[in-house]
């Protein structure tokens, strides 16, 4: 018995050891210790011992057992590990980059918009909207602009003809032409006739004007206006928007001033400046950014407020003008161009 | 405009630097867009001096001169001085600078020992004393006194400001309008340039050789007109100093005649035309609107086709010219002229601006005229121009004026309160102040009075002058305070900002959520023109709806039509960031686009994307390609953001659809009903013939912004069972075209009729598509996974198995699917 044990725990040593798949161990390890396996046959021999001898005996195989049962171990053990490393593959090279695509990039037009919108929204400035396609009510007539004044005309304002037909732009006047609206302020008519004051909005988007493409101009661009009608709205509330405007976007050290100005919509109008010094690009103390006023009380009566109960400041500027700004663009058709070498430098 | 400082003067001391005036008229309301500065600054301790000898240097490489230079004895009698330049020839006499002098640049004089001597001085070039450069020094003709201080003898300096005047203020057209801002603004007395021969014309006989009358026609037009006649003129050139103020301001000196009219539109914004006496037709005039096809050949040299909306001044049988805008050849003034008719009229604003803009023919005169000139100022300068005339070419004013029409009625006076003001600017300047505003700027408090509450302040009865038609309301003397104060002095506050009062836009806040959800794809957001050439948009639009989408006026004709899609810009970018080399392949766009719906264009919220094979782009590691499912894939989470659940949404055909590749895209939706989409392969031929490489995957969604609108409704929890699912696998074989939606619907209905009440079919997807060896020729294989669950118990084989051979039969007898075994 102890000579057999020895033989088998020495085939066992060199078999176990030698394995390298799992079907191979399960093979193995049912000829020592299955149904049928050696070790199983020795210990049914077990019976047939003299009384005296069994503890000895079986000592010998449990003693055998156990270190069957070592190898079993180490053998599964081995094969588990390299089950798994078969999994891993080659080891990666850390440095090579990635193939995928990305990221995306929001393009900066919008990544200004929507950060002005964001510091317009704390003191609650909400974002509304309006046609492209307008009429010549709601872009002149209700903001006080005269028949025959030059900003009307075909050749600063893109019409469509008489026959054009727009189904979800309504006409307010029969007989108007439609128009490719010419700044955002036809919005702030169309929500004070669809409202009630208070009004509080902010409305970006995009305006046409017939002009030549150059450095600084384009046939349309983007416009980002304020308005606010309340009562008791002062010039002095409108300067402190401004202020707090621009000094969020750019830094507490901003200041902005006011230079008296005409709009017809606004009474009294002004052209704002803002200090410009911490600007990429800009070689001048002041830097005009927009135009503002307090709503014109001809406008209130064209929308159905009463001038004398209500009143209200509007404040308007151009996003391509103010990301030029920010961003030290120096030629506004970069905007409309989309090369991925411009998009890629803002997100 | 251009103002010159000079001319200013005339009117008003100032003694300001050029950069308080320039701040002073920005802060007043005017943009400043330059300041020119002419002629020599004011230079102290510089002085006439004679070259008395000059003796040459000895031993220099260059030209050097010891000269000895008189300059008087006021400024130390003779002194001996260096200089460089070739010209220092005993006799000239010539600017020097004493000691002490500081020249343009900031450049001091000092007495100072140069190539050995002692030099006591400089004489001077034109370009040291800030004149345009010349060679050598400055040689100063006349003989001027030695001594003289330099700026007695240079012809004097100017400074002319261009200045960008508002279309409200037409009255700071002229010299004399600025003047009086300048005036209000420095607290400085305006006075208005004197009148010699006003009404002077008693002694002398009517000329009705020259002019026997005046008639208008159309009073509407020309509310007043004047001529005066002025015989026995002469026409030359006119007076230096006159020349000299044009010319400052832009203006080519013509003749005195001319010059005259010029100056005096200059000097108070009222324009004046002169005609030669004698060549008037029958010496008439006559203000009446052109005959239809009457011609007209103006000044500059070109003939002019009128219509009878236009109104010109005629003799008795054409015009001679275009009223308020330009004059003819046939009338105006020349060098043998002696007899003139000197025209002072107010013409309709609205007449001359529509006649100026249908000839696109605009002048100084019309560009007053149009913006329009104080109705009571026309006499005034009239009489201003005559003086001029007079003084400058002689002759003699005969006869009496003749005047159609009169004075535009004018009387008008606005009440404003000191509590009003104050309340609109939100902060306090005393009533003194205001009023002080007011009287400055020529707007006379007629009446002051208290208030019904003493605390509150006066009330003013203003009365607004002629010049000043802008001024109507309470809220325009607002301004007029708040420019007078400073607006640099409106005070600092924290910003008013009471609770939110609205939501965001649908469309905003749709066009951020889909911009955000593609970014985060690794899409590159693009900008692109609404406007578009004709051949894009043909290219997108069915041939019909092209021409609805053009501009009347389009500017170019690479911009004359509104974009019926995104894609054409999307391509636009993908075309140019390929030509220039730099690998692109996710854009998208938001924006606007313009579709037909019920036979008018409607104004839509679209969004789109193209997703480009990279055909360039090497990489180590090759990744899938974008296929239609990405694209399908990438539309469904858009359609989601506007509400639109795209997955129960069926599929139509691109056939016929312009831009899309026919059997590898699709569309959805209907504009009609208020959105339309498409997804998938751009036409290949579209692609080629822009000169695109590699195919391109895209995917549109266009929804009109009511539809955006509506209130979306909170999601409700769904309970989900906890037991186990029961996977079954099936197979059919279908026709190759039969869509994979057709089967998966069929099997569904019919898997939830064998199941029954017994449990639940949570799902039938499809997992595998197979054509080819083993199928029947024009076959192919769908595998579905069907997903079986109750809520209440773990299900048996038995029952599962049940249901799948049932729905296996149902399938095979109702659509003749067999099940692929």
């Amino acid at each position: 018995m102890h000579d057999q044990l020895s033989a088998l725990l020495a085939k066992a040593a060199v078999e176990f050891p030698a394995l390298t798949a799992r079907p191979e161990f399960e093979a193995a390890k049912a000829r020592y210790v299955g149904p049928h396996g050696e070790l199983t046959a020795l210990m049914k021999q077990m019976g047939a011992l003299p009384k005296e001898q069994k503890p000895i005996v079986g000592k010998l195989i449990n003693e055998a057992k156990g270190q069957l049962q070592a190898h079993i171990d180490a053998a599964l053990s081995r094969i588990a590990d390299a089950e798994l490393a078969a999994q891993l593959g080659p080891a990666v090279d850390p440095t090579l980059p990635s193939p995928d695509l990305g990221p995306g990039t929001h393009h900066p037009l919008t990544l200004v918009r929507e950060e002005m919108c964001r510091i317009l929204r704390k003191v609650g400035f909400t974002i509304a909207d309006g046609p492209e396609v307008e009429t010549e009510y709601y872009c002149f007539d209700a903001l006080n602009t005269p028949s025959d004044h030059p900003a009307r005309d075909e050749k600063d304002t893109f019409y469509f003809p008489a026959s054009a037909r727009f189904g979800n732009v309504s006409k307010k006047i029969p007989d108007e032409k439609y128009l490719l609206r010419t700044h955002t302020s036809s919005v702030q008519i169309r929500t004070m006739l669809k409202g009630e004051p208070p009004i509080r909005i902010v409305s970006p988007g995009r305006v046409y004007r017939r002009d030549t493409t150059d450095a600084t101009h384009s046939a349309n661009f983007h416009q980002l206006e304020c308005l606010y009608v309340d009562k008791n709205v002062t010039v002095r509330d409108l300067k402190a928007l401004l202020d707090y405007i621009f000094a969020s976007l750019l830094g507490k050290e901003t200041k902005t001033r006011f230079r008296p100005h005409y709009f017809g919509y606004t009474e009294p109008s002004f052209e704002v400046d803002l200090t410009a010094t911490h600007l990429p690009k800009v070689k001048k103390p002041w830097i005009e950014i927009g135009g503002c006023g307090m709503v014109d009380p001809t406008v209130f009566e064209a929308v159905g407020y009463d001038p004398e109960v209500w009143t209200g400041y509007a404040f308007g500027m151009g996003l391509e003008r103010l990301a030029m700004l920010l961003y030290g663009i120096d030629d506004i058709r970069y905007f409309y161009q989309n090369d991925l070498r411009f998009l890629k430098q803002f997100a | 405009m251009k103002i010159s400082l000079n001319w200013l003067r005339d009117y008003v001391a100032l003694d300001a630097s050029n950069d308080e005036i320039s701040r002073a008229i920005t802060f007043l309301g005017f943009e400043v867009e330059g300041v020119h500065s002419t002629g020599a600054p004011k230079l102290d301790n510089v002085v006439v001096g004679e070259i008395l000898t000059r003796t040459k240097v000895p031993n220099l490489k260059k030209e050097i001169s010891l000269c000895t230079v008189d300059v008087g004895p006021a400024a130390g009698g003779v002194r001996s001085i260096i200089c460089g330049a070739p010209n220092c020839d005993p006799g000239h006499r010539v600017p020097v600078a004493l000691p002490g002098a500081v020249l343009p640049g900031g450049f001091t004089i000092t007495q100072a020992k140069k190539y050995g001597h002692e030099s006591q001085g400089m004489l001077c070039g034109p370009d040291e004393i800030g004149l345009p450069a010349g060679d050598g020094l400055l040689v100063l003709s006349g003989q001027p006194a030695l001594g003289t201080p330099i700026n007695q003898v240079l012809p004097p300096g100017d400074t002319v400001f261009d200045i960008e005047i508002t279309p409200n203020r037409p009255d700071c057209q002229s010299h004399l309008g600025i003047a009086r801002e300048l005036a209000a603004w420095f607290k400085l007395p305006l006075n208005y340039p004197q009148e010699k021969f006003r009404g002077d014309t008693s002694g002398s006989p009517a000329r009705p050789d020259l002019l026997s009358g005046v008639r208008v026609d159309t009073s509407e037009d020309c509310p007043l007109y004047s001529a005066f006649v002025v015989t026995g003129v002469k026409v030359g050139p006119s007076p230096d100093w006159m020349q000299r103020r044009l010319s400052a301001v832009g203006l080519r000196p013509i003749n005195n005649i001319v010059d005259v009219g010029n100056y005096v539109m200059l000097e108070t914004g009222q324009p004046m035309h002169a005609f030669d006496a004698k060549k008037l037709g029958g010496a008439q005039i006559v203000v009446r609107r052109a005959a239809a096809g009457e011609k007209i050949k103006t000044l500059d040299g070109k003939e002019r086709a009128l219509t009878d909306r236009m109104l010109v001044i005629a003799d008795a049988a054409r015009p001679v010219v275009i009223a308020g805008i330009m004059g003819g050849e046939n009338s105006g003034v020349s060098a043998d002229t002696t007899d003139l008719v000197l025209e002072c009229a107010i013409f309709n604003k609205h007449s001359i601006r529509r006649t100026s803009r249908e000839l696109a023919l605009s002048s100084d005169s019309s560009y007053r005229y149009e913006r329009g000139v104080d109705p009571h100022a026309a006499h005034e300068a009239a009489w201003r121009a005559l003086d001029l005339i007079v003084e400058t070419a002689g002759g003699q004013i005969v006869g009496p004026v003749f005047r159609i029409g009169g004075d535009v009625p004018w009387q008008r006076e606005v009440v404003v309160t000191h509590d009003y003001i104050t309340e609109k600017l939100g902060f306090d300047i005393p009533a003194a102040e205001m009023r002080a505003a007011f009287e400055s700027l020529e707007l006379t408090v007629t009446r002051e009075e208290p208030t019904t509450h003493p605390a509150r302040g006066p009330a003013w009865t203003v009365s607004i002058p002629s010049w000043r038609d802008d001024l109507d309301r309470p809220i325009d003397l607002v301004e007029e305070v708040l420019r007078l104060h400073g607006t640099e002095k409106i005070p600092a506050a924290v910003v008013r900002a009471p609770g939110l009062v609205g939501d965001d836009d649908r469309v905003a806040l749709f066009n951020r959520r889909v911009t955000d959800y593609l970014v985060g794809h690794d899409f590159h957001e693009c900008v692109n023109y609404t406007l578009r050439p004709a051949k894009e948009v043909a290219a997108w639009a069915p041939p019909a709806a092209v021409e609805t989408l053009a501009l009347a006026n389009p500017f170019t004709e690479d911009q004359s039509h509104l974009r019926p899609t995104l894609l054409g810009g999307l391509l636009e970018s993908l075309k140019l960031n390929q030509s220039r080399g730099v690998a692109a392949s996710r854009l998208c766009e938001t924006g606007r686009v313009f579709l037909e719906r019920g036979g008018q264009k409607v104004e839509c919220v679209a969004v789109a994307f193209v997703i480009a094979e990279a055909t360039g782009d090497r990489k180590w590691l090759k990744r899938d390609g974008a296929d239609f499912y990405s694209a399908k894939h990438h539309l469904a989470a858009i359609a989601s953001s506007a509400g639109v659940d795209f997955a129960r949404q069926p599929l139509a055909s691109t056939e016929g659809v312009p831009g899309w590749q026919a059997g590898h895209s699709a569309g959805a939706g209907n504009i009609e009903h208020g959105w339309c989409a498409q997804i998938g392969l751009l036409n290949l031929a579209l692609l080629k013939s822009l000169g695109i490489e590699g195919r391109v995957q895209a995917g549109c969604f266009v929804i009109v912004p009511e539809k955006l609108s509506a209130e979306s409704t909170r999601r409700r929890f769904a309970e989900f069972s906890l037991f186990p699912a029961a996977l079954r696998d099936l197979a059919l074989v279908v026709d190759q075209s039969t869509v994979a939606a057709e089967v998966q619907k069929a099997l569904v209905k019919i898997a939830r009729a064998a199941a029954g009440n017994a449990f639940a079919v949570e799902s039938v997807a499809v997992f595998d598509v197979y054509r080819g060896a083993g199928l029947p020729e024009g076959k192919k294989s769908l595998a579905f996974s069907l997903v079986f669950r109750s809520a209440e118990r773990t299900l048996t084989d038995e029952e599962v198995n049940a249901a799948l051979h049932k729905v296996q039969a149902e399938i095979a007898t109702t659509h003749g699917w067999p099940v692929r075994k």
